[in-house]
């Protein structure tokens, strides 16, 4: 029964060509993005791309679904279609839940077909990038290293950042361990680097800097040499043999040349597991965008069993900008306090209480508070800052973002079955 | 056990406002049964509360008070709808989808099985006349034609009781004659008819019962034919009769104390006259 008014909504959908159009001009939108004007480096096309689709493409299909879910049974009752539907053996939570799901299916085309249409283009163009930026197409797990210390002397510090002189005179060690704690042994390891470098010698942008990586537990390791270049990373793939099974590794690092300088922190050095493809991360960026969809679809469809068309789209618009700015809306009373502060400009202490908005304070805090906890946050939903660095979507992440919708969307479904079971026709 | 069709016991429904203030009466004590196997007309002129007698026996309007019963079961029970055939005052249906398509959708409401949907919706379809626009959107449909397809999708379920609200509005004659065949086919087969027309002359010809609504109150209700014979008036229907003849029984009638109050040729009815020409016409 669900399936078939699940199957009717979609047929809807599909005959009135709102999703041609949804399609057309997301896939309009797609082939544009690379040509936006951005930075010049090499990679940051397919960052746009990234952004576009998953900041304007995915929002312009929300919009869109929005309008569908929150009208769809407002014009039903309005047109008098849902006597049809009433008058059979069907109950009215079956009626709801349908409804979502004709609009999940709905939207579970739309991601499917314009996240291949944009990954098909992101491979295309990321194909043409060289090798050390290809870093966004990777799917890696990110591991922070567990102590830093450099053997030997430092040249001197500044800002935080120590810098080593070449030549032997120091040397930058980051340990890492615990690798095989949340991975499969069928990961491959590389290092990236962020150093800041720097040359007594003239007109240099690159300057050679010796990499020596070793099992932290077995005497085995292998060293090379590298090309640093000025604000370029640089990455180093691991020999899984050094990995071993401790999953305990060294990485050092200094300059060859004794005229050479490198700025290093802790941070510098991250290690990274390759565990699988960019495709396999993104569709769980789409995946998670898709949980996105559903609760907005579940609230949308819940406040269209009691408002009209009108209002049932402005509420659902208004509860998805809302559930984007939780923070400021938690932190109203802050904003109030710092606009207090900022007009008059004094400390605290001799700061004369401007009595509207302490009220106003007063008097909106709770609720928002309490209003802030009610909407459903969003922002739990942001999978573009994992695909962005090249890191993979934990499964916690999923999990938990599979939780949330499941629990806001019970809830919403109980209101609207509640709500809607009450409803008179007339 | 409840062996009636339809049953109400004191059926009202009162409109409120925003406020929940009593607003309009739409129907008061509603007290009907109508049995298993007849036509029943529920007449009665615009607000009468019709339209309302059947959202309630649907389940779309819920009662301030009392209640109904269909097929023996209370009206709020869904497993009553699959036995139930239901045709709106105006043709409600999706109009991006065909004729086929629109069956398919309720027949699966009913979760009829597939092969079984299919026949159906074959023989439907050629019932109500509209085999070659089967394919067509109903979005090009006629008013005559929605209506057709209307009460196709109302019989797709093989209902026990069928609530029919204005069946033949918008129809030409020949249609509407077809669909008063079909009605009274449907008495054939044993089902409930419950009919809301405003054609009287409808309602005349195959209402085995009528029950007549003003203002939300019961004014009458009862057997056609009772209620519309007059006790105290007789009527002889007779053929090849010269004027002399007519005379003599005028005189004679007379002479017993009759009144003779009319002596006419009798009149076809305009439905009766139009499908003949139009038969001839062939």
């Amino acid at each position: 029964m669900i399936l078939t008014i699940a199957g009717h909504t979609f047929r809807e959908v599909i005959r009135k060509k709102i999703l041609h159009v949804l399609i057309g001009l997301g896939v309009v939108i797609i082939i544009v993005s690379p040509f936006i004007p951005t930075t010049d480096e090499p990679d940051a096309r397919v960052k746009m791309m990234l952004v576009v689709f998953f900041q304007v493409v995915v929002l312009l299909c929300i919009v869109g679904v929005i309008f569908l879910s929150a009208t769809s049974l407002p014009h039903e009752i309005e047109d008098r279609t849902i006597y049809g539907v009433l008058s059979k053996p069907v109950s009215r939570l079956k009626i709801v839940v349908g409804k979502i799901s004709g609009f999940a299916l709905v939207s579970a085309l739309l991601l499917i077909i314009l996240g291949l249409v944009n990954v098909v283009a992101i491979q295309r163009i990321a194909s043409r990038l060289p090798e050390g930026y290809r870093g966004i197409l990777k799917a890696r797990n990110e591991f922070a290293a567990s102590r830093f210390s450099i053997q030997g002397k430092s040249h001197h510090v500044r800002q935080g950042i120590v810098w080593i002189e070449g030549g032997r005179a120091g040397i930058a060690l980051w340990n890492f361990s615990d690798l095989y704690k949340k991975l499969d042994n069928k990961s491959s390891f590389e290092v990236e680097f962020n150093l800041k470098i720097d040359s007594s010698r003239k007109d240099i942008d690159a300057i050679p800097l010796a990499v020596r990586i070793e099992d932290a537990n077995v005497d085995r390791w292998e060293t090379s040499v590298l090309s640093a270049k000025i604000d370029e990373p640089l990455t180093i793939k691991i020999d899984p043999v050094i990995v071993g099974k401790s999953g305990a590794v060294n990485v050092t690092v200094f300059p060859i040349h004794s005229t050479d300088y490198i700025g290093v922190t802790q941070g510098d050095a991250k290690l990274f597991a390759v565990q699988k493809g960019f495709v396999y991360n993104y569709a769980k960026a789409i995946g998670i965008t898709f949980l996105k969809f559903l609760l907005i679809i579940s609230i949308a469809v819940t406040g269209s069993t009691y408002l009209s068309a009108p209002i049932s789209i402005v509420s659902a618009l208004v509860v998805f900008l809302c559930g984007h700015i939780l923070d400021f809306v938690k932190d109203f009373s802050l904003v109030i306090q710092r606009y207090d502060v900022h007009e008059h400009a004094l400390p605290a202490a001799l700061k004369k209480p401007n009595i509207f908005l302490v009220y106003l304070d007063y008097l909106v805090k709770k609720p928002l508070e309490w209003f802030s906890v009610i909407l459903p946050d969003f922002k739990r939903f942001d999978s573009l800052k994992f695909l962005l660095k090249g890191i993979n979507i934990p499964w916690e992440t999923v999990g938990v973002s599979v939780g949330y919708t499941a629990l806001y969307a019970g809830i919403c479904l109980f209101i609207a079955s509640v709500i809607f079971k009450k409803r008179e026709f007339f | 056990m409840d062996n009636s069709a339809v049953r109400t016991e004191g059926l009202t429904k009162v409109y409120k406002d925003f406020w929940r203030r009593k607003s309009v009466s739409a129907l008061t004590n509603l007290n009907i049964t109508i049995e298993r196997g007849e036509i029943f007309g529920l007449l009665g002129p615009n607000g009468s509360g019709k339209t309302t007698t059947v959202k309630l026996l649907l389940g779309l309007l819920f009662p301030t008070s009392g209640k109904s019963w269909l097929l023996g079961y209370s009206s709020v029970d869904l497993k009553v709808k699959s036995k139930i055939g239901f045709l709106p005052e105006e043709s409600y249906l999706y109009k991006f989808l065909n004729a086929e398509e629109i069956l398919d959708f309720y027949g699966k409401l009913f979760d009829i099985p597939k092969t079984e949907r299919k026949s159906r919706i074959d023989k439907l379809i050629h019932d109500v006349g509209l085999n070659p626009y089967r394919k067509r959107l109903l979005s090009q449909y006629s008013k005559g034609m929605l209506r057709r397809i209307g009460l196709a999708q109302a019989i797709i379920n093989d209902p026990d009781l069928v609530i029919l609200d204005e069946p033949t509005s918008g129809l030409d004659p020949i249609a509407s004659r077809e669909i008063k065949d079909l009605i009274l086919d449907f008495k054939r087969q044993g089902k409930t008819i419950v009919l809301c027309s405003h054609l009287l002359a409808d309602v005349q010809n195959i209402c085995d019962r009528i029950a007549i609504l003003n203002k939300g109150v019961l004014q009458v209700m009862g057997n056609v034919r009772e209620l519309l014979s007059q006790k105290d008036v007789i009527e002889f229907v007779v053929k090849n009769l010269s004027d002399n003849d007519i005379q003599a029984v005028e005189t004679f009638i007379k002479s017993r104390s009759g009144d003779v109050l009319s002596i006419n040729h009798p009149v076809s009815t305009l439905e009766e006259l139009f499908l003949t020409i139009i038969q001839q016409s062939k």
